[in-house]
């Protein structure tokens, strides 16, 4: 079953992590994200959730990050700048293992960069966001529905592997008002996943006592069972440790339980890691993700009608990859692949990565503007 | 069959407002409407675009293709100059004559309109704000592209109650006007 709202991206996003369960927003207001936190502001008292507009970027991310550890679902939002400056706390999210949901709505960057414009140009920033050795989960949303979608999903996939999770937005989609169809709350709520915990004796209890590529298991806290949180590399307990074994243990198991466990079991989850359009009997294949690959979509429809047979490959988990599926489309395309996206091709470097070529075509565009249909439609003739 | 229209004018406005009723109308209808707006990081005075897709198929790409568009309402010269390219030749275009001049050119190739939407808002309707709505009827007037009474439902289903009367006044204004600029 499935309703209908007429909202933009960036309160559709808001809804999800409600429906989700979170109950807990802190944050500071920055475009094109402002939105996310307005929606958190208005339905969270309604919800017994709480909300704080906090002083800053930094200790947005702090109290969320905070709340997260007394086991409430947790979400912050910003743009890139926002990230940037959230990069150490993000690190702690990692290292501590504490389930949070990081919305970048993206804007123009570096720096202050294009506050209003679109871009798609923090997916490298998303890969590796903050310093040391560690693998990002990061989806991105590619329509209204998704919005929605995806958000429930960031927050089941921070909960399941208890590491932060970056949704990505973008100006366009975050700020489009139209039609998304949505799954009944019942059925969000089914899906629902939350963290683990120990429910044995609290003598017993070691967080951080896992096997090789799973997750800490973090009990909330102030519930009897006590640990430590820190930065530092640490030992069962959480306390600081230097030792040589636990230290390599324990960055092994960091990248291990999500590149891994992704590389072994085709994703992270049941959910769809990329949409195909048109691919069955495709000659061309256009790659674009986040709102580009709206135009990409209305470029193949164009495409088609012009009698040239395109399809359209939308990733919607860029981190990890679905490199499978990538090299697949590598092999099956060869010369034939045009990637398209709103930066200087930060993803392009991942597809040339997986199939060990860069014998594609591309339109990389950086001034804030859109990529319309027309222009991909004119690059993707000169290929053929 | 899509239509393609677009709004604009400077920051503060309202220029969104009237985007956002025509596409959720057209969706309430049972179709698909987009609305998408491009500003600057000025607060207020910064030129606005809003482009609004209405289709009965699905719609993806928010944004106008330029050349394609049927209908442009301005109420801004400096929004007016920069992107009146976006409409297709022979297509509409409603200006508010006190705030927009467009030249000689621009009158051959496009069949412009002049209504001084800000002045029946202020003076006639007695509230600027509702500009917006003076313009959804002008623009609906002219274009045909969604039934009378469910945009002005939906407009309704937007607006505080308090206004409603107010509102209703705007959209026959709107739609008078539209109807005597098209026979001249």
């Amino acid at each position: 079953m499935a309703r209908e709202e007429i909202s933009t991206g960036n309160e559709l996003c808001s809804m999800a992590a409600i429906d989700a369960g979170a109950r807990f927003f802190s944050g500071y207001p920055i475009t094109p994200s402002s939105e996310v936190m307005h929606v958190a502001s208005d339905l969270l008292p309604k919800v017994g959730g709480k909300f704080i507009q906090m002083e800053d970027e930094i200790a947005g991310i702090c109290a969320a990050l905070g709340a997260s550890m007394t086991g409430v679902k947790s979400y912050t939002a910003t743009s890139g700048p926002g990230i940037s400056l959230k990069a150490e706390q993000i690190g702690l999210g990692f290292i501590a293992e504490i389930p949070l949901v990081i919305v970048n709505v993206m804007r123009g960057g570096p720096s202050t960069g294009l506050p209003t414009r679109v871009s798609q140009a923090d997916i490298g920033q998303a890969q590796y966001p903050t310093h040391g050795d560690y693998a990002s989960i990061t989806l991105c949303a590619g329509s209204l529905t998704e919005c929605y979608t995806q958000t429930v999903r960031a927050f089941n996939l921070a909960e399941k592997y208890m590491t932060p999770v970056f949704i990505l937005l973008d100006e366009t989609i975050g700020h489009m008002h139209g039609k998304a169809v949505i799954p009944d709350l019942a059925e969000v709520e089914a899906s629902v996943v939350n963290r683990a915990t120990f429910s044995g004796s609290p003598t017993e209890y070691k967080p951080y006592d896992v096997p090789m590529n799973k997750p800490a298991v973090l009990n909330p806290m102030f519930k009897g069972y006590k640990y430590h949180i820190t930065g530092l590399h640490h030992g069962h307990e959480g306390f600081p440790t230097e030792d040589a074994t636990q230290c390599e243990f324990n960055i092994e198991r960091l990248v291990g339980k999500i590149n891994t466990v992704a590389a072994e079991n085709d994703g992270l989850d049941d959910q769809p890691d990329y949409e195909e359009y048109m691919m069955d009997d495709a000659e061309v294949c256009i790659i674009a993700y986040g709102s580009i690959g709206l135009g990409a979509y209305e470029a193949v429809n164009k495409l088609r009608e012009q009698g040239i047979k395109a399809g359209m490959f939308r990733p919607i988990l860029l981190w990890p990859s679905p490199a499978k599926k990538i090299a697949q489309i590598g092999a099956r395309f060869k010369d034939k692949i045009f990637i398209t996206e709103l930066n200087m091709g930060q993803y392009s470097k991942e597809i040339e990565r997986v199939i060990k070529r860069d014998d594609f075509t591309t339109l990389f565009k950086a001034n804030g503007r859109p990529i319309a249909p027309s222009e991909m439609v004119a690059k993707v003739k000169e290929m053929m | 069959m899509r239509n393609s229209l677009r709004f604009t004018g400077v920051g503060g406005q309202g220029v969104l407002l009237a985007g956002e009723i025509m596409a959720a109308c057209k969706i309430k209808d049972g179709g698909y409407g987009l609305k998408t707006a491009t500003y600057t990081s000025q607060v207020r005075g910064g030129p606005t675009v809003v482009d609004i897709t209405l289709d009965d198929n699905e719609i993806r790409y928010p944004y106008a293709n330029e050349g394609e568009i049927d209908f442009m309402l301005s109420v801004a010269n400096v929004s007016y100059q920069q992107f009146k390219n976006g409409v297709k030749p022979g297509g509409i275009i409603v200006v508010d004559p006190n705030l927009v001049s467009p030249t000689a050119e621009d009158r051959k190739k496009w069949i412009i309109h002049e209504i001084p939407i800000i002045t029946i808002a202020k003076e006639e309707v007695g509230n600027v704000i509702t500009q917006s709505v003076v313009a959804l009827a002008i623009t609906n007037t002219m274009t045909n592209v969604l039934p009378k009474q469910s945009l002005i439902d939906t407009m309704l289903s937007k607006v505080p109650a308090k206004v409603h009367a107010a509102n209703k006044l705007a959209y026959e204004l709107g739609e008078k006007y539209a109807k005597e600029a098209m026979t001249n």
